[in-house]
């Protein structure tokens, strides 16, 4: 998941369909991110470039409406309904996943398993 | 707004006789009309003069700002929509003459022409991309410019504007939100767009001083006055019409003193443009650079432009039918009920079926590849069977209908031919159904005045649900710890909790205004306390009190006695936690989200917002995990709470609490394995003080 700056990113992703959970007047996803452009990358645990901005989610409520579509913890958010989420502000992201408008977020995420998944049958594939 | 190729625009050209006669008021307008269509516009043109004249009223007589452009926006689309209904009436009117005419002079025959189905055009997140120079948008200089702007579509005879958004220049698209949709449009519709825009600023006299000397004048005059002056002479509108560059007026629009939208871009779609994605169109930008209205524009606009012809969404033609498959057996008719709708044909067992939405027994494709034909003349029977064929794949299925009646299947192949004209007509349409998202009624959202802070701009969500939440976890507990009571397992710390409880009970009593000052903390602690039926009831009560003055005070000032009685709630709390070393504790998705909301909250983590009550419950949530940790020894937990009220460990124990609530997924309050070690490393890390996160 390192990049070079400036130029495209490629990366296997998982495209994911959260349906948001109404909870009185609140539309509530079930997870939280982390990360940003305006944060500080080093802290980033689940993140294997330690200068990766990119959003994170760092906790799934389990059973929740992420948890459901199939969203694990440690994926990085690529985007949101359309919106690119590689190159945010950590609040921007959070209102991109928290528009009232909208019932239905779908993401694109991408993770460490997802890539050696695609080497891996890519690998048995050459064995063949 | 007026263009000459467009038929559907017809105009009463100013001064002629027809206008001067309806201004006159000589002719009622009743006297042209003999259709009831006609009173129906009529109707419409009464309202929708009513509805300008309100808008006038209330333009006249209102003085905050954001009520003056949102009448004025009223103001404009009234107008708008006056003008096309007269104009619809209009032409309403030379049909009629045309028809008497043609009557008149020859036989008017059949008419021959097909005419395709009408449709829904829906048009959504209409986004405007704005272009400031860099120095402008980065640097932030200078006064900030406002605009307000909305938009105005109009397909045929419906017109509907969009809510009015400010522009200015932290802006860098102008976004609308509003799905409108269109219910009667033909698939050679035009749809306009009209982007309108007003300057937003303090004074609205309308004066016409050039851009050039005004800027001279503020310039010279010095900043602050220069401003206002600027503002006072703001350049008048730069089109050559002044009411907004509209079509003459049919009537006279009443001058009124107030904000003018006046005509920033327009474009016109049509079928071609739509898609059930979104796409970009290219603007008409009228006005220049030394409008008061201008704003960059970068040329361009996107929107999701969707329509569903009623041959997609409607029943066409249904009936009974016998169907045959060909290359089966020739006596094997099907008796079906048969619905066409959309790309298919779907034959259902029975009628009724339909209505009870069970699954059609079969289903016939009908797309523009179809080819369907009558066939010759059955020995059999005296009617004439309709072959339809489809390519599947690379095979051909021929199905083979057959109706009771000459006329059915003369209907029936009425309707087959209707339906492929109109796919033909609705083109792309008619490949797939395109989602088209009614917009849900929603309450408008509460206008909260920028205080520029985005801080300011959160809103502290009012803890009500947690309320019922909390009870029921307590409620559930209660059962849960009445059951392990019967069995007879009563552990040792039952009495410390007993005795403890008793105390705390009757503080809790007394002190619900200091109880409200940890209302974030409490109904975060209290839940992971199993509770006793008998033995605190008042637990309830404990919850209940906070919950209720949980809103009132949740800016919490931090009172001497709140420090003081953080001793004996934490003592009773723990002893709570403490029942609970040995036992799984389910947790609830709501419940998981509040607290992580709370501990966001008590953390400044949750959404980026600080609470000023930071400080005490902070102290107070140190002993919590402490204790979670080693509940068996009360003293050490006790010894623990002596120094949590101090700031020292207040540091360490924090990084604990921000992830005490996860190890507790397996079992809650034993000791860490070393399985788990790893992860809690993992929450040290994920400290929100030292790496931002959101609860979303």
């Amino acid at each position: 998941m390192s990049f070079v700056p400036g130029q495209p990113v490629t990366a296997v992703v998982q495209r994911i369909e959260i349906q948001k959970l109404r909870q009185g007047n609140n539309l509530i996803l079930g997870f939280s991110i982390g990360g940003g452009i305006d944060q500080d990358p080093g802290q980033n645990p689940f993140s294997e470039d330690k200068t990766d901005k990119g959003i994170y989610v760092t906790r799934i409520t389990p059973g929740g409406p992420a948890d459901v579509a199939g969203l694990m913890m440690g994926d990085k958010i690529m985007q949101v309904n359309g919106w690119d989420m590689t190159m945010v502000t950590h609040d921007k992201a959070r209102k991109r996943l928290t528009k009232k408008n909208e019932d239905v977020v779908r993401l694109l995420v991408t993770r460490k398993s997802l890539e050696e998944a695609v080497k891996h049958s890519m690998g048995t594939y050459h064995k063949q | 707004m007026f263009c000459r190729n467009q038929t559907a625009r017809a105009t009463v050209a100013r001064g002629s006789a027809l206008e001067m006669e309806i201004r006159r008021g000589k002719f009622r307008k009743s006297v042209f009309l003999d259709t009831s269509q006609d009173s129906d516009i009529q109707k419409k043109i009464d309202h929708e003069i009513r509805m300008r004249d309100g808008a006038c009223k209330l333009l006249a007589a209102c003085s905050q700002r954001d009520q003056a452009l949102e009448a004025a926006k009223s103001l404009q689309t009234c107008s708008t929509r006056i003008m096309a209904y007269m104009s619809e009436l209009q032409r309403m009117k030379e049909a009629q003459v045309m028809q008497k005419v043609t009557r008149r002079s020859s036989d008017a025959g059949p008419m021959d022409d097909r005419l395709p189905c009408k449709g829904k055009v829906a048009i959504s997140d209409l986004r405007i991309p704005l272009m400031w120079k860099d120095t402008e948008y980065f640097k932030n200089k200078g006064e900030l410019h406002r605009c307000a702007v909305f938009c105005l579509l109009q397909l045929g005879g419906e017109i509907f504007d969009t809510d009015m958004v400010i522009v200015d220049r932290t802006l860098t698209d102008i976004c609308f939100d509003n799905t409108i949709v269109f219910s009667e449009a033909g698939p050679g519709f035009e749809l306009r767009v009209e982007l309108y825009s007003c300057c937003s600023e303090d004074d609205y006299s309308a004066g016409s001083t050039p851009r050039k000397l005004a800027s001279k004048l503020s310039s010279s005059l010095g900043r602050s006055a220069g401003k206002k002056l600027r503002a006072a002479m703001e350049p008048g509108p730069c089109s050559p019409v002044s009411n907004g560059g509209a079509a003459p007026l049919l009537l006279p629009v009443p001058s009124v003193p107030g904000p003018k939208y006046h005509l920033l871009a327009h474009t016109t779609l049509s079928l071609s443009h739509v898609q059930d994605s979104f796409r970009t169109h290219d603007l008409t930008i009228s006005g220049n650079e030394e409008c008061s209205y201008w704003l960059p524009l970068y040329g361009s606009m996107c929107c999701r432009l969707a329509a569903q012809p009623h041959c997609m969404t409607q029943q066409m033609m249904s009936g009974c039918l016998k169907v045959k498959q060909c290359g089966g057996d020739p006596q094997s008719w099907t008796k079906v009920y048969a619905v066409l709708k959309g790309t298919s044909l779907f034959c259902y067992h029975r009628q009724e079926d339909v209505e009870a939405n069970i699954e059609p027994a079969f289903t016939i494709g009908i797309n523009k590849d179809t080819r369907i034909r009558a066939s010759e003349k059955d020995p059999h029977s005296k009617v004439q069977n309709i072959c339809i064929s489809n390519q599947y794949g690379g095979e051909e299925v021929t199905h083979t209908l057959t109706t009771d009646s000459r006329e059915d299947t003369h209907r029936w192949m009425e309707a087959f031919w209707q339906h492929f004209y109109d796919m033909s007509q609705w083109k792309q349409c008619c490949d797939d159904l395109m989602k088209i998202e009614l917009p849900s009624p929603r309450k408008p959202a509460p206008v909260t005045p920028k205080q520029g802070s985005l801080y300011h701009e959160m809103v502290i969500e009012s803890s009500d649900d947690l309320s019922s939440t909390v009870s029921d976890i307590l409620a559930r507990r209660m059962q849960e710890l009445e059951l392990r009571s019967q069995l007879g397992t009563s552990p040792t710390w039952m009495s410390v909790f007993e005795e403890n409880n008793a105390k705390s009970a009757g503080r809790t009593r007394h002190c619900t205004s200091r109880l409200s000052g940890h209302s974030p903390c409490t109904p975060h602690r209290l839940p992971r306390s199993p509770a006793s039926p008998h033995r605190c009831p008042q637990l309830g009560l404990l919850s209940s009190d906070a919950s209720l003055t949980s809103d009132s005070d949740s800016h919490c000032s931090t009172s001497p006695c709140s420090q003081h009685h953080g001793w004996p709630e934490p003592s009773s709390s723990f002893s709570l936690l403490s029942s609970s070393p040995s036992r799984l504790r389910p947790r609830t998705l709501s419940l998981d989200a509040k607290l992580s909301t709370l501990r966001g909250r008590g953390y400044g983590g949750g959404g980026a917002f600080q609470c000023p009550c930071q400080p005490p419950p902070s102290s107070l949530l140190a002993p919590l995990p402490i204790s979670s940790r080693s509940p068996r020894s009360q003293r050490s937990t006790q010894t623990t709470l002596s120094c949590s009220s101090s700031t020292s460990s207040n540091s360490s124990s924090n990084s604990e609490g921000s992830h005490s609530p996860e190890s507790s997924e397996g079992v809650p309050f034993s000791r860490p394995s070393p399985a788990r070690r790893s992860l809690r490393n993992l929450r040290a890390r994920l400290d929100p003080r030292n790496w931002l996160q959101s609860q979303v």
